[in-house]
């Protein structure tokens, strides 16, 4: 870990120092764990400190740091008695992190971490109900909760899913590895007995579960562990070998570049686009195309799949 | 040496939090050691200056004040104590650690970590409960540059104004709210006189602050749930009727609410009655369902799903 600089190591002596002043006389072990040093660092710390204080710098205007039995005392620092205010960079990530957790579904409303919120927003003149609103996605309380705690059990589950890119549902066996919120959706990553393959899977399609009593397939705790490195290793990103498709977008259909991860754009003048992307399963496909409708067209890759979706929807509407 | 420079740097702070009355850059020199002399030198201004930007950045309030009854008049250094200081918000241990659980498992990508925390009085002994593993969910927010000023502005009534689709806006900022994987800023758009939502990436260019305490509207609650794509945009709202197969029913009655159900078919499959102002929005989401959901009224927005759908298949 690379040595902290004097701004970072002043940040912290200015939250230690008054910690420390108000704790009177707790344990060195304690402030290291508290502020997160090492206890030779923290002593080299203290030893600045005692060279501190204020004009004339005589013993009187000296702090007084006193270490005793592993336990250590500082004194005369009255100005240096309560904890800088927070930054609004500090405030907000507080903020923040406390909000998200407090909208993870389930969360109680009236536990610790909101009351501390509570507490924290009175401090800063702020009501964090009012100023900051987090969504992480809904999903069902307990079918988080019991993905979590196949994850950290280490069980298999057996999941009903539906694959939005195929449009079909599934049944399948995973290992849960992590569950977590990204964009707006709750995600499960896991190693997939049907794939055999690491897979994510977003928890809102998720129709059922049965958790299995031991993990499926073989008992070997070696290679339970190897797919669990490749779940925690895989960053979901599209292959290169998956089907790309090119279209070409009218004006009112420029939105697709800023929602769809496109690989490349080319500029056709008027405003219109060419672009090239990964083409995902045929329902993902399909449903760009009829969501882009006549201000998209499939130039490579996607031969008459708008025209035939079209006409599946249609047939519902009494003619095709 | 860095050691030096920290002791340099505290006593500057103590100094200056100390001080009865502003205190001159020579004053300064005298009372704090460690600063390259004379002070009329480039190396002491050069030193000093790094200082002040050192306190600043750390949100340390340095304020520049003329010193009384100096002749010439010249102007010195302070830091307001009452400006300084944390109030202590009184966070029982199980509190703390709490929050301290959240800032583990909320990552706001980007900003400063664990100095928040120490202020607080640092990570509270283990055993201080609240770490229940059912809380421990990993969600990564993103930040972008303009979350801290913004959050500030709407914690002190600051009105902003910044570009946003090629027009310049004027809002009074009630809140920040993070949906959908983005980030808003909701409040009250001062040259259309009502409420707005701005999504912080589609921001252009800098956000300007005006004058602090001096946005006039009461924030409006927060909405339960954030609206839907298609209640966004002006006029009234047409009540649009949606049927939803069995097999999506559930994931649509996740996403819409049993509030908005307008009948539990034998079959299993759902009618929905959702109010639509933008009709490309609705469509979008209707044809999210392929086969599997129907626009059953009114007519209007029957035909025209209807009738774009047969612009495909024609073509």
């Amino acid at each position: 870990m690379p040595r902290p600089n004097a701004d970072d190591r002043l940040r912290r002596l200015l939250a230690l120092v008054p910690w420390v002043v108000a704790a009177d006389g707790p344990r060195l072990e304690e402030v290291c764990a508290r502020f997160g040093i090492g206890e030779d660092e923290l002593l080299a710390e203290l030893d600045t400190v005692f060279l501190c204080g204020v004009h004339p710098f005589t013993p009187d205007a000296l702090i007084d740091v006193d270490i005793e039995g592993g336990r250590v005392w500082i004194r005369y620092a009255d100005y240096f008695s309560r904890p800088l205010r927070l930054t609004p960079e500090e405030a907000l990530q507080l903020v923040a992190a406390g909000a998200a957790l407090l909208a993870v579904p389930g969360a109680d409303p009236e536990g610790p971490l909101a009351r501390g919120l509570a507490r924290l927003a009175g401090v800063l003149g702020v009501e964090v109900a009012d100023a900051l609103d987090v969504e992480l996605g809904t999903v069902s309380p307990a079918l988080l909760d019991t993905l979590r705690a196949a994850a950290d059990e280490g069980r298999s589950v057996e999941i009903d899913y539906y694959a939005y890119g195929r449009d079909a549902r599934t049944r399948r066996v995973v290992d849960p590895e992590a569950v977590y919120a990204a964009e707006g959706e709750w995600y499960l990553s896991a190693w997939c007995h049907l794939a055999e393959a690491p897979r994510r899977f977003r928890v809102d399609r998720i129709r059922g579960t049965r958790v299995l009593d031991r993990p499926e397939g073989d008992a070997d705790g070696a290679a339970r562990r190897r797919r669990r490195e490749a779940v925690s290793r895989t960053v979901f990103e599209p292959s290169p070998d998956d089907p790309r498709v090119v279209l070409e977008l009218e004006p009112q259909a420029r939105w697709v570049v800023e929602q769809y991860p496109v690989e490349e754009v080319e500029e056709l003048g008027d405003g219109r686009l060419r672009v090239r992307l990964v083409a995902g399963e045929r329902a993902w496909l399909e449903r760009l195309l009829l969501r882009l409708g006549r201000y998209g067209r499939a130039v490579e890759g996607a031969d008459g799949v708008a025209a035939a979706a079209a006409g599946r929807v249609l047939a519902r509407y009494g003619d095709r | 040496m860095a050691s030096s420079r920290l002791e340099r740097l505290l006593n500057l702070t103590a100094a200056l939090l100390t001080a009865p009355r502003p205190l001159t850059a020579a004053e300064v020199a005298e009372r704090v050691p460690g600063y390259p002399l004379p002070t009329g030198s480039p190396t002491f201004k050069r030193a000093f200056e790094r200082d002040k930007d050192s306190l600043r950045d750390m949100g340390i309030p340095l304020v520049l004040a003329p010193v009384e009854g100096a002749d010439p008049p010249v102007e010195g250094y302070v830091i307001p104590r009452d400006q300084y200081e944390l109030r202590d918000p009184g966070l029982e241990p199980d509190e703390l650690a709490a929050l301290h659980l959240a800032a583990a498992a909320v990552e706001l990508e980007g900003l400063r970590g664990s100095s928040a925390l120490w202020k607080l009085g640092g990570a509270p002994p283990e055993g201080n409960g609240a770490t229940d593993a059912a809380t421990a969910a990993v969600a990564p927010l993103p930040a972008t540059p303009l979350l801290v000023p913004l959050f500030e502005a709407v914690a002190e009534r600051t009105p902003v104004s910044f570009t946003y689709r090629d027009e310049d806006r004027e809002v009074e900022p009630w809140r920040l709210a993070f949906r959908r994987g983005h980030w808003y800023l909701e409040g009250h758009d001062r040259a259309r006189g009502a409420e707005r939502q701005f999504r912080l990436d589609r921001v252009e260019g800098e956000v300007a602050l005006g004058t602090p305490g001096t946005a006039a509207t009461t924030p409006a609650p927060a909405r339960a749930g954030a609206p839907r794509p298609w209640q966004y945009g002006e006029g009234d709202p047409v009540v649009a009727s949606l049927l939803v197969d069995a097999d999506q029913a559930p994931w649509a009655l996740d996403r819409l609410g049993d509030d908005v159900v307008a009948e539990h078919r034998t079959d299993g499959s759902l009618v929905f009655a959702l109010p639509v102002t933008n009709r490309e929005a609705f469509r979008s989401f209707v044809l999210g369902f392929l086969d599997h959901a129907e626009v059953l009224g009114p007519p209007e927005l029957r035909d025209d799903l209807a009738a774009w759908l047969r612009a495909l298949t024609a073509a």
